[in-house]
């Protein structure tokens, strides 16, 4: 009696784990078939249009009626506006990690933690709409921009949407100090600010490196957002109150009026394909910089 | 050890799954040169912004009267509605130009539609050549007192690539002459007036049917944009505004689009030309 | 661990006692006002948008339908498809998710496996939605030849949420002591049995949690659902349960739809009561994560958290 029904939940075992083994490798299957299909069509560029894979990534002219689509326009959009929101996001970031990790008391932290939880599911079209509606009149009436719509706007919007991430990660990698090292420094006399600054930082530096990593993600991949505001033309930013166009807000853009087999659409997936490189390298960057923490 | 081998066999099975969820597309689809009616009757269109007024309040009258058919009608641009048509993703592609390069879509020409040059007021200019427009699209002139008007920055209020709107007034006007990119760009015919409605010295093209108040419509050469001047051809920013099948339309499809072209107490409401008025016609518009 | 031991010269050497406590005190301010300004921030906006929106409530516009070319459009069929896509979405990814979690946090053993199913994981994560709604536009639109439909949008949506349901399954797990899994197996459970009478029971609250959390993330989704899921709902029956064959536009696909295509003359309106819509249900998502997980918990595990 007993060996059956041991036998029984034996092979209820075993098809559990291949059901379990099957989940996971739709995993693989996913992530496989994307990078495929995005190469596949993102490289017809080059391989079928024969447009020069040098003259695609550092072109400045973007004119698909003369087959010469030069994405270098939106490569340089798409760094500009992530170097806007990183050099602001980034150390704002950081800097209210500290204090959730360090100085914050617990009232605070139940306030700021949940304000947080909601900013990061904020949907982007809201912070688009919020941009649209709030910031772009301001810099519109402010400033010497015609019609506000920007590189300012979209770098603004921007790192608001990143804060977030680098404030979770950077609390993380403080949090995962071990005690001794504060209270090591505090025993030896410092203040709370030199802990922090001279022992701390340091320490943290890889986890730190993660979370603006990890910002920079999120801000190379938005899209929507930053497609409300910042003007979708396509020139360089001739000053940050510019309109201009990045990878994203360029594949929103131009994708729908793209037919299938033309120019225009093999071009618009190449940097779609370009964008899931980047993603790559971020993580392989990421990978690195775990590793070297441990 | 069979648990080596799991993981490999597993993902075998799992391409092999792919392909045939692969196998089972929309059961209607032929994938050769016609793409018959759907067997359920639903029509999906997309396109031209242009247009648009024109094919909600039709769509509306049809399923009125035909209570089991589901018409989704949304814009997106010209180049959308002939891309998305001719990749099978929706029913007809409604759009303000001619697609001379995709043999496989069938033409069917509703109504006849003007363009405009609509400007911000405070521009103060009521007419230009077309060679004084030219200039001011390709960005060579920069302030409106140059050309006659108040002294006020110009500011160029473009449409995306995938506008029809966009192909037409660069046809008709720009000939060979690149339009500057150094503008805005708004998406459709809608918000295109109301940025320039906002921003002092703006300028677009649009289509008449999307001219609401609060812009200054220009003559061009002398010419307004009336109904009586597009019709005669003298005042030339027009085009026929298409709603593209894939090979001829049968079906609800084909109903629905000779209803269209009944509709001309629908079509003046929204400021359209009735073809049949036209006294010119343009074989590649 | 690569870190920096204070030493006694390192701290002692940096000026006068009072200095340092200036620093110190002028720092902690300086910190406690950024903090604080992400609070205001959030507020203000919040208040911006209800201020802006709330007039636009009303039940015509809740539950009536869009209009494309005249004012006085409602949202109903957008918010019906935002939790119809939503509901598929959930059918798949939940399943293949947590499955695959348990597998990686319970099971795995170090390989290549493992690592291919991390990679993975971790690539899918960072991937762009809007690659993802390429993908999804190659494959169920032009690959499949479905027109733009409610499934093509789940099973996009899936793909790109499943790395994060994942990560929430495997972080629940985790939080389930060992000790729990060693009585089980000692009172002579198998590993399954363990799995989905012990382990999963006590993780149930966290699992909730982060699956409605992620929930509130996929109604906010646009850029993967406009070329799968399409821009308009039919005009007769609005409210099709259709799987592949009628465009299904959500409603934070209809924000964007109405800022930047939509020739209605009550642009703002719309804009504004959606945006508002869309805020309130991402709170009322925020907050029911936390009260069911706390229900859930404190009823399987008898703990409070």
């Amino acid at each position: 009696m007993i060996a059956l029904q041991a036998r029984r939940s034996h092979r209820v075992e075993r098809i559990a784990l291949l059901g379990l083994r099957i989940a996971a490798a739709i995993v693989i299957l996913a992530m496989a078939s994307l990078l495929l299909y995005l190469a596949f069509e993102g490289t017809k560029t080059f391989f079928v249009d024969r447009f020069s894979l040098f003259a695609f990534l550092f072109s400045p002219t973007f004119a698909v009626d003369s087959n010469h689509p030069g994405a270098a326009v939106f490569i340089v959009g798409t760094l500009a506006v992530t170097v806007f929101a990183i050099a602001i996001g980034g150390p704002f970031g950081i800097a209210v990690g500290i204090f959730l990790a360090e100085i914050a008391p617990t009232r605070m932290t139940h306030v700021l933690k949940p304000a947080i939880e909601v900013m990061v599911g904020i949907p982007s079209v809201v912070y688009g709409w919020l941009g649209l509606t709030l910031l772009v009149p301001l810099i519109r009436t402010h400033t010497t921009s015609p019609s506000g719509f920007g590189l300012a706007a979209a770098g603004i919007v921007l790192s608001i949407m990143i804060l977030p991430t680098v404030i979770t990660l950077s609390e993380d990698a403080f949090r995962s100090l071990p005690t001794s090292l504060k209270e090591g420094s505090l025993a030896l006399g410092a203040t709370r600010w030199q802990t922090i600054t001279r022992v701390l930082l340091p320490s943290a530096a890889s986890g730190l490196a993660v979370a603006l990593i990890l910002g920079i993600a999120r801000a190379v991949g938005e899209t929507l957002a930053i497609q409300m505001v910042i003007g979708n033309a396509t020139q360089f930013p001739a000053g940050i109150f510019a309109p201009t166009a990045s990878l994203t807000t360029e594949i929103v853009t131009d994708m729908p009026g793209a037919t299938q087999g033309t120019l225009l659409e093999h071009a618009l997936f190449s940097m779609a394909f370009l964008l899931l490189l980047i993603a790559m390298v971020l993580i392989v960057l990421v990978r690195l910089a775990l590793r070297r923490r441990s | 050890m069979q648990r080596k081998s799991a993981p490999a066999a597993l993902l075998l099975g799992l391409l092999l799954a792919g392909a045939a969820l692969a196998a089972c597309s929309a059961p209607t689809q032929s994938g050769g040169a016609e793409a018959p009616a759907r067997a359920n009757g639903d029509i999906t269109i997309a396109g031209s912004t242009a247009l648009l007024p024109l094919v909600k309040d039709a769509s509306a009258a049809y399923q009125d009267r035909h209570k089991a058919v589901k018409i989704s009608v949304s814009g997106g641009g010209s180049a959308t509605g002939i891309a998305q048509v001719a990749g099978h993703a929706i029913d007809i592609g409604d759009s303000d130009i001619a697609a001379p390069e995709h043999s496989d879509l069938h033409d069917n020409r509703v109504a006849v539609v003007g363009f405009a040059i609509a400007t911000n007021p405070s521009a103060g200019v009521k007419n230009l050549t077309k060679q004084q427009l030219q200039d001011v699209f390709a960005g060579k002139v920069a302030n409106w007192k140059q050309i006659g008007g108040a002294d006020q920055k110009i500011v160029i209020v473009n449409r995306p690539r995938s506008s029809g709107t966009r192909a037409v007034f660069a046809k008709t006007v720009m000939g060979n002459v690149p339009i500057a990119e150094s503008g805005l760009v708004q998406d459709a015919t809608g918000t295109v007036v109301s940025v320039v409605k906002q921003t002092p010295g703006a300028v677009t093209y649009v289509a008449l049917s999307g001219v609401t108040g609060g812009v200054t419509v220009l003559s061009v050469d002398g010419v307004a944009p009336s109904a009586a001047n597009i019709v005669s051809g003298k005042y030339p920013i027009w085009s026929y505004e298409h709603m593209f099948t894939v090979g001829e339309p049968k079906g609800n499809i084909a109903d629905f689009i000779d209803f269209v072209q009944h509709q001309t107490g629908l079509v003046k409401k929204n400021k359209f030309i009735p073809i049949g008025d036209m006294k010119v016609s343009e074989k590649d518009r | 661990m690569a870190v920096t031991a204070p030493s006694a010269r390192s701290v002692a050497a940096t000026g006068s006692v009072r200095a340092r406590k200036i620093t110190n005190a002028v720092a902690t301010v300086i910190l406690w006002v950024m903090a604080s300004s992400i609070i205001v921030m959030l507020a203000l906006f919040v208040l911006y948008m209800v201020y802006l929106g709330w007039h636009a409530l009303t039940p015509a516009f809740l539950f009536g339908t869009p209009k494309e070319t005249s004012a006085g459009g409602g949202i109903g069929p957008e918010i019906f498809n935002s939790f119809y896509i939503l509901v598929l979405t959930l059918f798949f990814t939940v399943p293949t998710a947590v499955a695959a979690g348990v597998y990686l946090q319970e099971y795995a053993r170090p390989g290549t496996f493992r690592s291919a199913v991390q990679f993975s994981a971790e690539s899918l994560a960072t991937i762009p939605s809007i690659v993802m709604g390429l993908f999804g536009l190659l494959v169920f639109v032009y690959l499949f030849r479905w027109h733009f439909s409610a499934l093509g949008g789940a099973l996009t949506l899936t793909l790109l949420n499943l790395p994060a349901l994942m990560r929430v399954t495997q972080e629940a797990l985790s939080s389930v002591p060992d000790t729990l899994r060693e009585a089980s197996m000692a009172l002579g459970g198998t590993k399954w049995q363990t799995i989905t009478r012990v382990v999963l029971p006590s993780a149930i609250g966290r699992l909730t949690t982060g699956i409605v959390l992620i929930a509130g993330r996929i109604f906010g989704e646009t850029a993967a659902l406009i070329f799968t899921a399409g821009l308009s709902v039919p005009y007769n029956n609005p409210y099709a349960l259709d799987l592949i064959n009628l465009p299904h536009e959500t409603l934070a696909v209809h924000l964007w739809y109405t800022h930047s295509e939509s020739i209605v003359p009550d642009v703002d309106r719309i804009g504004n009561g959606s945006a508002l819509v869309l805020l309130i249900m991402v709170l009322l998502f925020n907050v029911a994560a936390r009260v069911l997980g706390r229900q859930l918990t404190k009823r399987f595990t008898g703990r409070v958290s």
